[in-house]
């Protein structure tokens, strides 16, 4: 019995001996003698972020056509998926109304339409266009659809917008797009309410950051 | 009506005028596949117009997505997808310079935008938020939304902070609660109608489902109470259905 401390007491004393004569175990035998290289991971900014105005016609179910001119902001998710936000506004009139109807529908002969919407977009057919034998530019064409809300003579109106566009890239930083749009919304202006279908056709020049 | 356009064109000069000098930031690469296709454009449907052999030295110029802009030493500019720069070598020659989105890449990814549409009170609901994921499993997150009803139009903004305590799934439930603004405007053609300004408190559970590593799909239930005075709250339950994405 008196044997079994001195053995521990023997054991923990060459174990404190190894501890001090051993380097510690995380640290390396042999130190290589390279110079660290230094990587560095490149990283390119993208410029996947869109500015873009544009400018084209608005025909407003039952009151004819006028111009409209908006903003947009879009940002490509994916080379196939973007979104994007519109802005535009334009300038309604209810003329023709007033060529029977003395008096009209408004209460002044032209009314402010605004329109806002969030979009997704998806390239269908990415393809190139040539001017003359030595240079093609890209080219996509994209359905568009998403939801929104339209301003007009007093009345906020959720706005289903569906369509098609194509855009030609002239360079990594600016393109010109055509785009095509149904905004389909409700309106009771007429004394009834109505779906009405709001077409819409724009050129538009789209600067990429 | 014309001063908008003006507005945003001037805008647009002056960060076209901010855009640094692109060429500075390229790198070269030393094509280690056989070869490397540089399309004309930046997606898979534009055609191979060009082949880099191994060993030849590219210079990337610029990113558009996943695709690069890529200049060979003849002077050829074209794009390349990210999976096929993979193999690349830099100049200190190291390689894996590009490598596809990982569990890394995905989970650094904290900001994310998102478009809903739903009912709020058998009324037709829209609503953009932005989410910041500042820890693992929480959230904060800005919701701007318009309730276009037959006899009002409702606008209404809220902070949310949102748990999320399954983030791991690809099918994630999650809670949230938060307060705002709602502001309700009774259609001009209504008589005596009175507009609404009060605050709002929500809570909200969900359901989000990681379809990509660049896109959630995300469904919710929200009980809305509008504090309109001290006395009396109004309680709407509104459902919407989104999608959103990774920026």
């Amino acid at each position: 019995m008196p044997r079994r401390p001195l053995a521990a007491l023997l054991l923990a004393a060459t174990a404190a001996a190894q501890a001090q004569t051993s380097p510690p175990a995380n640290e390396p035998v042999v130190v290589p003698q390279i110079d660290r290289r230094d990587v560095k991971r490149p990283k390119f900014p993208s410029n996947d972020f869109e500015l873009g105005l544009f400018t084209g016609i608005y025909a407003t179910q039952n009151f004819g056509s006028s111009s409209v001119s908006g903003v947009r902001l879009g940002y490509h998710i994916t080379e196939d998926v973007f979104v994007e936000g519109a802005y535009g506004q334009s300038k309604v009139s209810d003329e023709a109304f007033r060529q029977v109807l003395p008096g009209g529908v408004f209460v002044n002969q032209t009314e402010k339409l605004t329109y806002y919407n969030v979009s997704f977009g998806y390239n269908v057919m990415p393809g190139e266009v040539f001017f003359g034998r030595n240079v093609a530019k890209a080219s996509a064409f994209y359905f568009i659809g998403g939801v929104g809300s339209t301003k007009f003579v007093d009345q906020k109106k959720q706005t289903i917008n569906i369509g098609f566009g194509t855009r030609l890239i002239f360079a990594d930083w600016f393109a010109m797009q055509v785009d095509v749009r149904d905004h389909m919304f409700s309106l009771d202006l007429l004394g009834k309410k109505q779906n009405t279908n709001n077409l819409e056709v724009t050129l538009g020049a789209t600067f990429y950051f | 009506m014309r001063r908008l356009p003006w507005a945003a064109f001037a805008l647009l000069l002056a960060l076209l005028l901010a855009r640094p000098v692109a060429a500075q930031d390229s790198e070269r690469l030393l094509v280690a596949d056989p070869y490397l296709e540089l399309h004309t454009g930046p997606g898979r449907g534009y055609p191979v117009f060009h082949v880099a052999e191994r060993h030849e030295w590219v210079t990337v110029e610029g990113r558009r997505t996943d695709w690069y802009k890529v200049r060979t030493q003849n002077d050829k500019v074209g794009w390349v997808p990210r999976a096929q720069l993979e193999k690349t070598l830099t100049e200190a020659g190291s390689g894996k310079t590009f490598r596809d989105t990982v569990v890394d890449d995905y989970l650094a990814r904290k900001v994310e935008f998102g478009v809903g549409w739903g009912q709020f009170k058998a009324e037709p609901m829209l609503k953009l938020w932005t989410h910041w994921r500042f820890a693992e499993g929480l959230g904060a997150e800005v919701t701007v939304g318009q309730v276009q009803g037959t006899f009002s139009g409702t606008d209404f903004w809220h902070l949310n902070l949102v748990a999320e305590p399954w983030a791991d799934r690809r099918l994630s439930p999650y809670l949230a609660v938060g307060l705002g603004k709602f502001k309700n405007i009774p259609n001009a053609s209504l008589v005596q109608a009175i507009p609404t300004d009060a605050n709002l408190g929500n809570g909200s559970v969900g359901l989000r489902w990681y379809i990509s590593d660049r896109f959630v799909a995300r469904a919710d239930w929200t009980l809305y109470t509008a504090f309109v005075s001290d006395t009396r709250s109004l309680e709407y339950r509104a459902w919407t259905l989104g999608l959103s994405f990774f920026f």
